[in-house]
């Protein structure tokens, strides 16, 4: 369980990205997050495995577990990050250091936190990437060898390399076309499901969260407005200022798909 | 295979450019090759066996095409000063220079490396400013002048250092003795161009670092709670190297022609002093020499630096074209 | 231009020019000469040795009593100047504790040196040592006078040359540092700044020919660029130094044949990403002329630019300049930093402890460089004000 108590969060500039949230997410619950740019949900995404910028002012808490995250060193979060909560990053991301070969980074991470080297972390390289939908010979390749749906799918692979208990997906499917799309979010549902992993998904495309949850959330200028099942919410949002958000992102998902 | 025709050939074309100007260049030095070495006194038949002995009796392009054979099989002829094959004379001189120049590039490239990568782990600290300083500082400094003073304060206010040379005269007896004598002797030049280059390496490093540091990438294997050692070398230092790699071959020929003044400054028996010497004693089979070898220093070193690169950056297709 | 003022390299170059205009004139010996011993300490440095001293008797005043607190002079000369004739007189000094020495007959034209054998014989001195040793052996009151005899016209001078001169004492051949050093100033600044502008020129035609022309002069253009750039420099500026020109002109032309290749691939980039803004599209859309667009709006455009690379781009010509004459590649005659720190390094500066000699155009050099780098980023920061808000 993540336990979001009163976040707010405020950048060096003196932006506030986050203003009061509280939100709280089951475990194998899969949960979407939308909102248009700048609404501070991707903020509200990184602030959980404490990835904010240096300087940026947080406050409130963020339970895993009922453990606090906010006040833990780096190295007491580095415990954390990836074995409980991994992260599937942007895909227009440039997410995989580009000199080493994306096999690498699964065995890497395989190395550091469960001490599994050599043949058996390739092994479990290989079948991560089966899992994911990618061929195991793309374990060899580097990261500009791989088209975008299949670094997308790279990074599936790698954030389940530690059977995390979380998976907070970060606008997984944007700068990719429309079935390639369609292909990853499948994939990685199916993984997540299978897994009984808890997710939290965020997107400005709300017709995908919508269909991809069974629960949504919308964001707006750093502020939670809805929190529901997805039907209950497209249909009747609580407040007008959220139905005209709902419309505006549906007309532009609309827009897009034409 | 296109890729290193073409570097190849490139290569292959700068080298040609270098050979065709060397042969101009240091035939239009003044003073007639021949009267340099011959007694006015030679008769006229003696002087023209001279100028066979030497060539210069057949047309131009003749000339060019036996210099170029020669040149490219390390046969540089004799000495117009010493009277000594150039080969001989360069071979004596030749490893004195490479320690000098490889021992200070290494100790500068290490701690530049190792200064930068801490001052952009610590943004505006103090180190940071001393970085960026040294830096400016090394950019503006005449190499000389710092290398005097230096000479001046630890080898002749403060006789630390030998004054000039590279060994003493007699050189000791015994391998030990010879070794450390000869290590006494480098030391300052070495701490010169050490002192000299680092700062520019600094902050080249922390600059590059700077930018790397920002990229996605790293944000993302702090994501992957990899330790924070892990994540510079394996990640920012690895995403470095080839830059930094492309970079140390690139600095060498300016390296090397800094090795003429280092080895003025401290009198040292290496191939920079040489051909200054070759230079200023119109001794043009030398300086075409000494020249020469800079030349092919420096293709060389633009040849491996691209092989290193596309070994140590797979990004950098076959195909790549333009840098 | 009003940044300009507030920066503190805009000054010490505004200084430094006024110095290089005055130049000699600031000085009452011409630099070239010998106006003291070798290697004389810096005038406040060394109180223990004699400035130098030059002492005038005539026939209305004819002795001079000197309260020598030095060790001894390290040079004397004496002459007589003006009408004298043959006076019959004497110049004598008077030692403490010691008879009256006879040194010299005034007689119209005489002139003799403490290093001249005949005259050490003519005082019963050992030919081997300097004279002014022996006749200043101690401290104390020495008087120097004429003895009685007709009156004449002249004059006879006595010149004690000391181990101090001037702000920066003197170098290996006692001519006056401060003198040298003012005068170098002027070869840094000609050559560092002709070098500049010539090597701006050739880059900006070049660079603009490449990028605006295309094609195959583009081509052989960059080929060249990346010849020139992977021959190793000093070497070449060696031999054409040796081989073409020792004087300034020359030197600065050499210098900027082989630095406009930064200049020329920065304008070719420059014109390249300009020649397919909307703008100029535009322009050429309504029948502007190549030429017209490069003059009216491609060149300003690179204006500011141009001035900023060319400021840069100076103390590379100053320290190529100085290391050229550092080598001993440049004219003998012509006084430059440099050359100085040639000459200090060849004669024996070092065993002299003379770092007088070494200091001074060292840093000239070096504060000349950083004056001409800030003003340079100054230009650079007003040309794209990008960098500016980047560095605040």
């Amino acid at each position: 369980m993540i336990e979001i108590r009163e976040l707010s969060v405020t950048y060096g500039g003196g932006v506030e990205a986050v203003k009061g949230v509280s939100v709280t997410l089951n475990r194998g619950e899969l949960c979407g997050l939308a909102g248009e740019s700048g609404s501070g949900k991707s903020t509200l995404l990184m602030s959980i495995p404490g990835l904010l910028p240096a300087g940026t002012e947080v406050s409130g808490r963020i339970l895993l577990d009922g453990i606090d995250l906010l006040p833990l060193r780096e190295e007491e979060l580095n415990a954390l990050r990836w074995r409980r909560v991994a992260i599937v990053p942007q895909g227009a991301m440039n997410s995989f250091t580009p000199v080493l070969t994306v096999g690498r980074h699964v065995e890497e991470v395989l190395d550091v936190h469960l001490g599994v080297t050599g043949r058996a972390a390739r092994e479990r390289t290989a079948e991560l990437f089966a899992a994911a939908g990618l061929d195991a010979s793309h374990a060899d390749r580097y990261p500009h060898e791989l088209s975008g749906g299949q670094k997308q799918r790279a990074a599936i692979a790698l954030a389940l390399a530690c059977d995390p208990e979380w998976l907070l997906c970060d606008e997984p499917t944007t700068a990719l076309d429309v079935v390639t799309q369609r292909g990853i979010v499948d994939a990685l549902l199916g993984l997540v499901r299978s897994r009984g992993l808890g997710m939290l998904l965020v997107s400005h495309d709300l017709p995908l969260a919508a269909s991809a949850c069974s629960r949504l959330l919308i964001m707006k200028d750093g502020s939670l407005v809805e929190d529901g099942a997805p039907r209950d919410v497209v249909a009747s949002p609580r407040s007008r200022h959220a139905a005209e958000l709902v419309e505006a992102l549906l007309d532009l998902e609309g827009g897009d798909s034409e | 295979m296109s890729y290193w025709a073409r570097r190849v050939s490139g290569a292959a074309l700068v080298l040609g450019m270098v050979l065709a100007l060397n042969f101009a260049l240091f035939r239009m030095m003044p003073g007639d090759p021949v009267t340099s070495v011959m007694d006015p006194d030679f008769s006229p038949e003696a002087r023209e066996r001279l100028r066979q002995v030497y060539g210069l009796d057949r047309p131009l392009y003749a000339q060019f095409a036996l210099y170029v054979k020669s040149t490219l099989s390390f046969d540089f002829g004799v000495s117009f000063l010493t009277g000594r094959p150039v080969a001989d004379e360069l071979r004596s001189r030749v490893p004195n220079t490479a320690a000098l120049l490889g021992t200070s590039l290494l100790l500068s490239a290490s701690l530049g490396t190792w200064l930068g990568m801490k001052a952009a782990l610590r943004r505006g600290s103090l180190l940071e400013r001393c970085v960026l300083w040294s830096g400016a500082l090394s950019f503006s400094f005449p190499s000389f002048f710092v290398q005097l003073v230096l000479l001046m304060a630890l080898a002749s206010a403060l006789p630390l250092f030998p004054l000039r040379g590279s060994l003493s005269v007699p050189p000791p007896e015994g391998g030990w003795g010879f070794a450390l004598d000869y290590v006494h002797h480098l030391a300052l030049p070495v701490l010169s161009l050490t002192l000299l280059g680092f700062g520019g390496w600094a902050i080249y490093v922390r600059n590059l670092a700077v930018k790397v540091m920002g990229e996605d990438f790293i944000l993302m294997a702090r994501a992957r709670g990899l330790p924070r050692r892990r994540i510079l070398l394996g990640h920012v230092f690895r995403t470095m190297l080839p830059t930094l790699l492309t970079l140390l071959l690139m600095s060498l020929p300016g390296v090397v022609s800094g090795a003429v003044i280092t080895e003025t400054v401290f009198s040292l028996h290496g191939v920079g002093r040489f051909l200054l010497e070759a230079v200023t004693g119109h001794d043009y089979p030398a300086a075409g020499a000494a020249f020469f070898l800079l030349s092919l220093l420096t293709v060389a070193c633009n040849l491996l630096a691209d092989l290193l690169y596309s070994v140590v950056d797979p990004r950098v297709r076959l195909d790549r074209s333009a840098r | 231009m009003k940044g300009l003022a507030r920066r503190w390299g805009f000054w010490c170059l505004v200084v430094l020019t006024i110095a290089a205009i005055l130049g000699e004139r600031l000085f009452a010996a011409s630099p070239g000469d010998q106006v003291a011993a070798p290697f004389s300490k810096p005038i406040w440095l060394g109180r223990y040795l004699p400035p130098t001293m030059e002492l005038r008797l005539t026939a209305d005043s004819p002795s001079a009593t000197l309260d020598w607190r030095y060790s001894p002079p390290s040079g004397l000369s004496l002459r007589v100047e003006g009408p004298a004739g043959e006076t019959g007189r004497f110049v004598e000094l008077v030692r403490p504790g010691s008879p009256p020495l006879r040194l010299a007959p005034v007689r119209e034209g005489f002139a003799a040196d403490g290093r001249d054998i005949a005259f050490k014989r003519s005082l019963g001195l050992p030919p081997f040592k300097d004279a002014s040793a022996h006749l200043f052996p101690e401290r104390g009151e020495y008087v120097l006078s004429l003895t009685d005899g007709p009156s004449f016209e002249g004059s006879v001078v006595v010149r004690l040359e000391g181990g101090r001169y001037g702000l920066l004492g003197t170098d290996q051949r006692g001519r006056d540092a401060a003198a040298l050093f003012v005068t170098g100033i002027r070869v840094s600044l000609i050559v560092g700044l002709f070098a500049a502008l010539l090597a701006t020129l050739l880059g900006t035609s070049l660079g603009l020919a490449a990028g605006y022309l295309g094609g195959w002069v583009d081509a052989v253009l960059m080929r060249t660029v990346d010849l020139l750039l992977s021959i190793p420099l000093l070497p070449v500026l060696m031999a054409l130094a040796a081989l073409w020109g020792r004087g300034l002109w020359q030197l600065a032309l050499i210098l900027s044949v082989f630095s406009w290749m930064g200049t020329a691939r920065t304008v070719r980039s420059l014109i390249l990403s300009l020649r397919d803004a909307p703008y100029i599209e535009g322009l050429r859309g309504l029948g502007a002329s190549s030429g017209y667009i490069l003059r009216r709006h491609l060149l300003p455009e690179t204006f500011p630019v141009l001035l900023a690379t060319m400021t840069l781009g100076v103390p590379g010509a100053i320290l190529s300049e100085a290391g050229l004459s550092f080598l001993g590649l440049s004219d003998p005659r012509v006084i430059s930093w440099g050359r100085m720190l040639h000459e200090a390094h060849s004669f024996g500066a070092f065993a002299a402890g003379a770092w007088w000699l070494l200091i001074p155009p060292g840093t000239g050099i070096s504060i000349l460089c950083l004056a001409f780098l800030d003003v340079g980023k100054h230009l650079e920061e007003t040309a794209d004000p990008r960098l500016r808000r980047a560095r605040t």
